[in-house]
């Protein structure tokens, strides 16, 4: 019994220190998520195609390339925001943003801004949908009543947003993100 | 209760060692639990003619509802149960448990061939109509007549195409309504266009015709949602069904305005006006219902607490007032609290 009260210590210990991150805000008072990554190993002309490659391929499904020029690329895109019921949850809403890009020789920047979020609620059949098309700003200041249930949605919506940033800087440096296939070690039981 | 959290543990951890080596989601949990008290005006329980809330002057259960989703590649099933009045007695043909079993709400295996081509089989929510069991779905609490002579569940195989984000359509075979297992065979064929004209607009066209209530007969409805404003919403549930035999009591035609406004992030305050009537079959005549209920929901997280007061008139007396005696019109007050989670 002792390690299954750790067990659930563990995880209430992991959610609260999950949501002490959160967004920044720009000069217009929106929230941001922004990063700047020195990349010195890698040219800009392939940091740019690897952006582009990212958002059409990797992410397809959920973003949609709005224009790119020789430095930059402009995305729209949606994030799928979770509901944790212990380890065990469900989609509880998706927050839309704006993605930017720009790069330089040597180092490159994104941001997403712009975030709406849209609630979920469960249809008929039993699975999530969107409960309206009308996104709410992630900056709203929303009343007593709402105030703790928002202040989770901002959580996931960060840690959605950051694993998408790791996720992104790590396919510009590599040109794979994790979960990519590893190629498979093949064994010769022959000669031993 | 160790042995139950040991299991949800083990579950849990299942799903994610499975996640790692498949495309998979993981294990979705959700579901919810409502109670309410109402009064009606005549004191008489009898004066509700539509579903659910049917108590007077009692604090009273709907129901615990429980659901899980799992998709694998593209392969998912759906499997939601409900306890409680809400899903048992009230709710469906539960004859042979004496109305005091579990009901199923959801029970099915989807498997999309094409991010556009979807089959579905088992037993699923109708696709008919506006309102649905689950209070969570609902924006008022008590239920319309619509919602109440329709069918609850289809169970059958469907196909469905999505054309694009503003056009699907979903063509099926079905048993008889509300049953797990067909009585008269699978014997119903059915079918839904979606349109999205605008966005925040969406329109169902639906058709079901075959084995139902009453023997074979065909429902037609037409159910529409549009998000106009932030803040407004209006949709409309229209249906038409024929018993083919026409000297059977029980086809009927109707329909329900749904207007709902957003006062505040936390409260939003919805109108339903209903107009139904069951046609003439044999010596029994028409009868028509006009409702008109007022509904507030006050949100706090997973809270929702549903404050409501209903009207309902019929020349033909079908009510009681509190001397008991036969009354054109009915009224109640309610107070829910449904919490999601």
């Amino acid at each position: 019994m002792k390690y299954i009260i750790l067990g659930i210590l563990t995880i209430f210990t992991l959610k609260l220190s999950a949501q002490q991150k959160q967004f920044s805000k720009d000069d217009n008072g929106k929230l941001i998520y922004y990063q700047v990554v020195d990349s010195q190993s890698v040219s800009k002309d392939t940091l740019l195609q690897r952006a582009k490659s990212f958002v059409t391929g990797i992410y397809k499904k959920s973003m949609k390339l709005v224009s790119s020029t020789d430095s930059s690329v402009l995305a729209k895109g949606t994030m799928v925001i979770d509901k944790t019921i212990l380890v065990a949850g469900h989609p509880s809403g998706e927050v839309s943003y704006n993605f930017v890009f720009e790069v330089r020789q040597g180092k490159y920047r994104f941001w997403l801004t712009d975030m709406l979020f849209i609630p979920y609620q469960r249809d008929r059949y039993g699975n999530f949908v969107p409960t309206t098309t009308i996104g709410v700003p992630l900056e709203r200041t929303p009343g007593k009543l709402g105030a703790g249930a928002w202040k989770d949605i901002l959580s996931s919506a960060y840690n959605k947003v950051e694993k998408f940033g790791d996720e992104f800087k790590k396919y510009l440096a590599s040109n794979r993100i994790g979960k990519m296939k590893k190629k498979t070690e093949t064994i010769s039981t022959k000669k031993w | 209760m160790k042995k139950f959290l040991t299991a949800i543990f083990a579950m849990a951890s299942t799903t994610c060692v499975l996640a790692q080596e498949t495309e998979s989601s993981p294990l979705e949990i959700s579901g919810s639990v409502d109670t309410y008290f109402k009064y009606d005006f005549a004191k008489n329980p009898l004066n509700a003619k539509t579903s659910f809330v049917t108590d007077h002057n009692s604090v009273s259960l709907g129901m615990i509802d429980i659901a899980l989703k799992k998709k694998t590649g593209k392969a998912s099933f759906v499997g939601e149960l409900s306890f409680g009045p809400r899903g048992q007695s009230q709710s469906i043909p539960d004859a042979a448990a004496g109305g005091s079993s579990f009901n199923i709400q959801n029970l099915y295996v989807n498997y999309d061939f094409t991010d556009e081509f979807s089959m579905t089989a088992g037993y699923m929510g109708t696709f008919i109509g506006y309102e649905v069991i689950s209070p969570v779905g609902n924006f008022n609490y008590s239920t319309s007549y619509l919602f109440t002579n329709g069918p609850f569940q289809n169970a059958g195989i469907k196909a469905t195409y999505k054309f694009s984000d503003k056009v699907s359509l979903m063509a099926g075979v079905f048993n008889d309504w509300n049953v797990y297992s067909a009585t008269r065979g699978v014997s119903a064929v059915g079918g839904q266009l979606m349109v999205a004209p605008v966005e925040g607009w969406t329109a169902y066209i639906n058709a079901l015709s075959g084995a139902g209530f009453g023997g074979y007969g065909t429902i037609v409805d037409l159910t529409t949602a549009y998000q106009i404003t932030e803040k407004f919403k209006l949709a409309l549930n229209a249906a038409n069904y024929d018993i083919k035999d026409s000297a059977v009591p029980g086809s009927y035609a109707g329909a329900a305005l749904y207007p709902q406004y957003a006062v505040s992030d936390a409260v939003a305050l919805g109108l339903r006006g209903e107009y139904f009537k069951f046609k003439a079959a044999g010596a029994v005549p028409e009868t028509a219902f006009t409702a008109v209920t007022l509904t507030a929901n006050i949100k706090s997280g997973g809270l929702t607490f549903i404050p409501e007061v209903r009207l309902d008139h019929n020349k033909d007396k079908p009510f009681f007032n509190k001397s008991g005696a036969a009354a054109p019109n009915g009224g109640q007050f309610s107070l829910a609290a449904v919490y999601a989670f």
